[in-house]
C-alpha cells in the first residue's frame, strides 16, 4: 500500500521529531546566554525531544511493514527496535557529554546538536529502502561525524582524528557510490525491494561486473561499521576524539551501519541467486578477520578508550557473524546484541571519562585500586567487562549465545569456533582492567569528583539491565524475535 | 512426573543465602566485630547446607539406576530456546555434593585466620560452594554451562586478591584456560541443541543421552567427520582442561601453589572433580559410540598423567607444588578407570574422585597449617639449605595426622586410596594390560615422592627456625579429624560410597558396553 507524501509523514513521526529537536536546539543555542542555566535548558530540550521520539517508536512498534515516501523508506518492526536502541544510545551519549570535561563547555551544545543529527542519518540508514536512501543516510552520518571527531579545536590529535575520518569517509563513500552505479546499471533498479528478484535472473557477464560492485558497495557500509579492512581510521579517531564522541561513534553509527548491512544481505540474497554464496563467503571472511584484528589490537593498549575501541571492532565482527546466516535467527539476535551492547559500552565509557577527567589521561594504572576507593564502580566496572568478555550469568554472554547459536545452526562450526575464541581473546584484555581495579594497591586517595552520588546511581542502574538480562532474557528475546525484516 | 521435593533448591541456594547473609548481617554490628560475625555466620550456612546434604543421603535411594525422580526440579526459563532450571540428583552426582558440603564447612573452619578482607573473601566462598553445586545438580544442558562459568568468577578473585606472590599470574591463567575449554564445550552444547531437533528436550542432558548422534555427519573443509567424535573431542578438551589431563595441565601448579590454602583444597578436592564428572554425566551418555572409539585414547592420556605427574612431583622442591603434581598423578587413575569401562574400573574412578577429595585435601589442609607457623613451603631452598627437619619431634600430633593423609594419599592398603586404585587396576587389566603395569610403576613412584619429601621434612637433625612451631591448636585438630575418619572408614568399609554409586555407574557401563 502506497501512501500519499503527506500521509506518510504520520508514520514517520519519530525522524520528524528528532528533527525538529534538532533545529530547535540550534535555535535555542543561537539565543540562549552561554552559561550553565542557559546550557541546562538545552539538555533539557535536548531530553524531552529525544525521549518523545523514544516514546513515539515504542508506541508505533509495529508488526507491520509501511513503505513511505514511495516505498524510499520503510518502516518495519527491525527498524523499529534498531531505532529504540539508537536513540537511548544518543540520550546516553548526551548525558555523557553534559558530565564530561573532555568537550570544552562552549562547544557541549553542538555536541548535542551535531548528535542529533547524526542519529538521524543513523535513523534514515536503519530504514532505508533504496539505495539513493541509504547512500544519504550514510552521508549524513558521517558528515556530522567529521565535525564531532574534530571537536576539540586546540588538540592536534583531534584534528587529526577529524581529518582521517573525513578523508577516509570520502574515499569510501566515493567508491560505494560508483559501486552503487555498477549495481544500477546492471540491475536497472535501485529500489531493494526488486533485487533479490533481479539478481536471479543475472546471465554469466552481468555477475562477472556485479560481483565487484557489490564489493565496492560493502565497502562504504564497512568503512562505517568499522569492519577490518576498512578499520584502519577507527583507532586514531577514537583516540583524537573527545571521549564523549567516541562512546557516540560506539554506539549509534555502528548500530545503524549494522542494521543497513542486516537488512541489504536479508533483501538481497535471502534467495539462493548467483551472488548468494559469494557475499556469504566475503561476509564470513570479513567477520572473522574483523574479530581476529580487534581484539589482537585491543590487547597492547595503554589507553582504555583505545582498548574500548579496538573492543568494538571485535564486537563489530561478532555482530556480523550474525549477519552471515542470512535468516531471522541472526537478525534477532543482532538487535539482542545490540541492545546489551548500548548499556555495557555506556557503563564502561562513563566511568573511564570520570576516572580520565580527573587524571588527565584513562591509561589502565589509574584503574588501580578502584575497588578500595569506589567498590560500586569497581563492580560495576567489573560486571561490564565481563559482560563483554561473554561470561554467564550477564547479558553480554547470552547475546553472544545467541550470535553463535544462529551461526551453529547453519553448521558454520568453524566460524562458530573462531568467534568463541575471540571471546578468550578479549578476556584477557578485560580482565587487565578488573584485574587493576581489585588486586592492585590503591595509587591515590583524592576523590574523583565525577564520581557524585547521582552519576553513581545513574551507573548502577545501567549496570542493572546487563545483570538482568542475563537471566530473564526470555522477554527481550521475544521483542527481538518480532522485529522482523519484511520485504516491502 | 516430577517430585515435589524442593530439597535440591535448598542445597543450592543454601550456600547463596549465605552470601547475602554476609554482606547484609555485618552492617548491624560494629567494626571489630564484623569479621567474626562473617566468619561464623559463613560456618553456621555451611553447617546447615552439610545437614540438608546428609538429609538428602538420608533420603535417597541406593536402587534406583538413573536420576532420582523425587528430587528433580524442573521449571521453565527460556522458552524460545527450551531452557530448563533442572535439577536432579544420582549416584554419581551423590558422593560429589557429599565431597561438596564437607570440604566447605572445613574450608571456613580452615580461613578463620584469614584477615584480608573477610567479608569479600567469605562472600565468594560461598559463592563459590553454591556454583560447585550447581554443576553437580544441573541436568539442563544451558544451566550446567552456565555454573560452569559463573564459578570461574569467584575461583578467579580467590586466587587474585588472597593468593601468593605470583597471585595474577595463576589467577588469570586459571581463568584463560577453563574459559577456552568452555568455549569448545558451548559450541558442542549448541551444536547438539539442534542437532536433537530443538525440540523441548533439546538441552536436556538426560534425554540427549544414549547414543542417540551415532550416525550424524557434519562437512567441512571438504570432507565429513562424524558428529558425536568430532562434538566429543570438543567437549573433551573442554573437561580435560578442568581435570587437568595431559597436554592441557599447566595451569593447574599455578594455580595451587599461588592459591590460599582453603581455596587450594576446594581446587584439588572438588574441582578438578568437575572434569572427571563431565565425563560420566555428559561425554560418555551423549557420545557413547565415540567414548569407545576414544577409550584408548583416553588410556593412553591418564598413563601419561599417572607417570609424568608422578615424575613431576618428584622433582618439586616446594611441597605445596609437589601435592598439587601428585594431584596430577591421581586424577590419571581416574581416567584410567574411565578407559576401562567396566564395573570395576567405573566405580574405581567415582570412588578414587571421593578419596582423593579427601586425602588431597587432608595434604593440603596439613600444608596450609605449616605455612602458617613457618611462612614458606621449601622442602629445599633454592640456596640448597634445608627448609624443614625434624618436624616429627617437634610437632607430633601434626606429623601422625600428616602420616595418615599421606599414606592414604600413597594407596596404603587400609586407607581409602587403595580401594579405588585397586578397583581401577581390577577394572582395566584385561583390556589394557601394558598400561596396567606401567601404571602400577606410577604408584611406586608415588611411594617414593610421598616416602622422600617425608623423610626430608620429618626426620633428620631439626632445623633451628623449626624449633619455634607450635603443634596443632584445638580448631585445626577439629577440622582435620572428619577427613582422619573418612580416609579410615572408607579405607576399611567403602560400602556406604559404592552403594550409592552401584546401580548408576552400572547402567552407564551397560550402555557403553552397548558400542563396544
Amino acid at each position: 500500500m502506497h501512501l500519499s507524501y503527506l500521509a506518510s509523514l504520520g508514520h514517520y513521526l519519530p525522524e520528524l521529531i528528532v528533527c525538529l529537536t534538532m533545529v530547535g536546539l540550534l535555535i535555542l543555542e543561537a539565543t540562549y546566554d552561554k552559561h550553565e542555566r542557559g546550557r541546562g535548558m538545552l539538555y533539557s530540550a535536548a531530553v524531552i525531544g529525544l525521549f518523545v521520539a523514544f516514546c513515539i517508536s515504542v508506541g508505533s512498534l509495529t508488526d507491520q511493514a509501511q513503505p513511505l515516501f514511495t516505498n524510499s523508506v520503510v518502516i518495519d518492526p527491525f527498524s523499529g527496535f534498531l531505532k529504540i536502541i539508537m536513540i537511548l544510545g544518543t540520550l546516553g551519549a548526551v548525558y555523557l557529554a553534559a558530565q564530561s570535561k573532555d568537550i570544552y563547555s562552549e562547544m557541549k551544545a553542538e555536541f548535542v546538536i551535531l548528535a542529533t543529527g547524526v542519529l538521524m542519518g543513523g535513523m534514515l540508514l536503519a530504514s532505508a529502502n533504496n539505495m539513493l536512501i541509504l547512500y544519504l543516510g550514510i552521508e549524513t552520518l558521517s558528515i556530522l561525524s567529521y565535525a564531532l571527531a574534530s571537536f576539540r579545536k586546540a588538540d592536534e590529535r583531534s584534528s587529526e582524528a577529524g581529518l582521517k575520518y573525513a578523508l577516509y569517509g570520502g574515499v569510501s563513500a566515493g567508491i560505494m557510490l560508483f559501486g552503487m552505479s555498477h549495481i544500477f546499471g546492471v540491475v536497472g533498479t535501485i529500489q531493494f525491494s526488486e533485487m533479490g528478484a533481479r539478481l536471479s535472473e543475472l546471465s554469466g557477464t552481468q555477475i562477472a561486473i556485479l560481483a565487484p560492485s557489490f564489493f565496492m558497495f560493502f565497502a562504504g557500509l564497512g568503512y562505517k561499521l568499522a569492519c577490518a579492512p576498512f578499520h584502519m581510521w577507527t583507532p586514531d579517531v577514537y583516540e583524537g576524539s573527545p571521549l564523549p564522541v567516541t562512546a557516540f561513534f560506539a554506539i549509534v553509527p555502528k548500530l545503524a551501519a549494522i542494521g543497513a548491512l542486516t537488512r541489504v544481505t536479508m533483501v538481497f540474497f535471502q534467495d539462493v541467486n548467483a551472488l548468494h554464496h559469494s557475499w556469504i563467503a566475503l561476509l564470513q571472511v570479513v567477520a572473522i578477520i574483523t574479530m581476529t584484528v580487534g581484539n589482537v589490537g585491543a590487547i597492547g593498549q595503554r589507553s582504555i578508550k583505545r582498548m574500548l575501541a579496538y573492543s568494538s571492532i571485535g564486537h563489530a565482527g561478532m555482530m556480523l557473524m550474525g549477519v552471515v546466516v542470512i535468516n531471522e535467527l541472526g537478525a534477532r539476535a543482532i538487535l539482542f546484541y545490540g541492545a546489551t551492547y548500548l548499556f555495557m559500552t555506556l557503563v564502561a565509557f562513563l566511568i573511564t571519562s570520570f576516572v580520565q577527567d580527573k587524571y588527565g589521561n584513562d591509561h589502565f594504572e589509574r584503574f588501580n585500586g578502584f575497588i578500595y576507593r569506589y567498590p560500586l564502580m569497581a563492580i560495576a566496572m567489573s560486571v561490564v567487562m565481563f559482560s563483554l568478555a561473554g561470561i554467564p550469568p550477564l547479558s553480554g554472554f547470552v547475546a553472544k549465545f545467541n550470535i553463535l547459536a544462529a551461526v551453529i545452526e547453519k553448521k558454520y562450526y568453524v566460524l562458530a569456533i573462531i568467534g568463541g575464541l575471540n571471546s578468550v581473546i578479549s578476556l584477557y584484555y578485560y580482565l587487565k582492567i578488573v584485574r587493576l581495579m581489585v588486586f592492585k594497591d590503591v595509587e591515590s586517595d583524592e576523590n574523583i569528583e565525577g564520581l557524585g552520588f547521582v552519576n553513581q546511581a545513574v551507573i548502577l542502574g545501567l549496570t542493572v539491565p546487563v545483570l538482568l538480562l542475563g537471566v530473564f532474557w526470555s522477554k527481550l528475546i521475544s521483542l527481538a524475535g518480532a522485529a522482523k525484516i519484511l520485504i516491502q | 512426573m516430577h517430585g515435589t521435593s524442593t530439597l535440591l533448591n535448598w542445597i543450592l541456594w543454601t550456600p547463596f543465602l549465605g552470601v547475602l547473609g554476609v554482606i547484609i548481617f555485618p552492617l548491624f554490628f560494629s567494626k571489630d566485630k564484623q569479621d567474626n560475625v562473617v566468619r561464623w555466620w559463613s560456618l553456621v550456612n555451611t553447617i546447615a547446607s552439610m545437614i540438608l546434604a546428609v538429609v538428602l543421603y538420608m533420603k535417597f535411594d541406593n536402587s534406583v539406576p538413573g536420576m532420582q525422580e523425587q528430587f528433580m526440579v524442573k521449571m521453565a526459563w527460556i522458552k524460545q530456546f527450551n531452557i530448563f532450571y533442572t535439577l536432579g540428583v544420582d549416584g554419581i552426582s551423590l558422593p560429589m555434593i557429599l565431597l561438596t558440603a564437607l570440604l566447605f564447612f572445613l574450608c571456613i573452619l580452615s580461613s578463620w585466620t584469614i584477615t584480608k578482607s573477610v567479608k569479600g573473601y567469605f562472600a565468594l566462598f560461598l559463592m563459590l560452594q553454591s556454583t560447585v553445586y550447581g554443576v553437580f545438580m544441573a541436568l539442563d544442558f544451558f544451566l550446567f554451562y552456565v555454573y560452569w562459568e559463573v564459578m570461574l568468577l569467584p575461583m578467579f578473585f580467590l586466587i587474585g586478591i588472597w593468593g601468593g606472590e605470583n597471585r595474577e599470574y595463576a589467577a588469570v591463567k586459571f581463568f584463560l584456560y577453563t574459559f577456552f575449554g568452555s568455549i569448545l564445550m558451548l559450541v558442542g552444547i549448541v551444536a547438539l541443541y539442534y542437532a536433537s531437533g530443538k525440540g523441548i528436550d533439546s538441552f536436556n542432558i538426560l534425554a540427549l543421552s544414549g547414543g542417540k548422534f551415532t550416525d550424524n555427519m557434519v562437512s567441512m573443509f571438504g570432507t565429513t567427520f562424524s558428529f558425536s567424535k568430532l562434538f566429543f573431542v570438543a567437549m573433551f578438551i573442554g573437561f580435560a582442561i578442568k581435570v587437568p589431563v595431559f597436554p592441557f595441565h599447566t595451569w593447574l601448579p599455578h594455580a595451587h601453589v599461588q592459591a590460599p590454602t582453603a581455596v587450594s583444597v576446594i581446587l584439588a578436592g572438588v574441582l578438578l572433580k568437575m572434569g572427571t564428572y563431565g565425563f560420566l554425566r555428559i561425554a560418555y551418555p551423549i557420545f557413547p559410540q565415540a567414548s569407545v572409539h576414544f577409550a584408548d585414547w583416553i588410556a593412553i592420556l591418564g598413563l601419561i598423567n599417572v607417570i609424568y605427574g608422578a615424575l613431576c612431583a618428584m622433582a618439586q622442591t616446594d611441597v605445596k607444588k609437589l601435592v598439587a603434581y601428585s594431584s596430577v598423578s591421581h586424577m590419571g587413575f581416574v581416567m584410567l578407570g574411565l578407559a576401562a569401562m567396566t564395573v570395576h574400573g567405573m566405580n574405581g574412578a567415582v570412588l578414587q574422585m571421593f578419596n582423593h577429595g579427601t586425602s588431597t585435601a587432608m595434604m593440603f589442609l596439613l600444608i596450609g597449617i605449616l605455612y602458617e607457623r613457618s611462612h614458606h613451603r621449601w622442602i629445599v631452598r633454592p640456596d640448597g639449605s634445608k627448609g624443614f627437619g625434624g618436624l616429627y619431634t617437634q610437632l607430633p600430633r601434626y606429623s601422625i595426622v600428616f602420616i595418615i593423609a599421606m599414606f592414604a594419599s600413597m594407596g596404603l592398603p587400609g586407607l581409602s586410596g587403595f580401594i579405588s586404585e585397586a578397583l581401577i587396576f581390577l577394572g582395566i587389566y584385561q583390556k589394557y594390560t601394558t598400561i596396567t603395569v606401567l601404571g602400577l610403576f606410577g604408584l611406586l613412584i608415588g611411594a617414593a615422592y610421598l616416602l622422600w619429601m617425608f623423610k626430608r621434612m620429618f626426620f633428620g637433625e631439626v632445623v633451628e627456625e623449626c624449633k619455634s612451631y607450635t603443634d596443632m591448636n584445638a580448631r585445626e585438630i577439629f577440622y582435620m579429624t572428619p577427613l582422619c575418619i573418612a580416609v579410615i572408614v572408607f579405607g576399611i568399609y567403602p560400602a556406604p560410597v559404592l552403594d550409592i554409586m552401584k546401580s548408576s555407574v552400572g547402567q552407564l557401563v551397560s550402555l557403553l558396553a552397548q558400542f563396544q
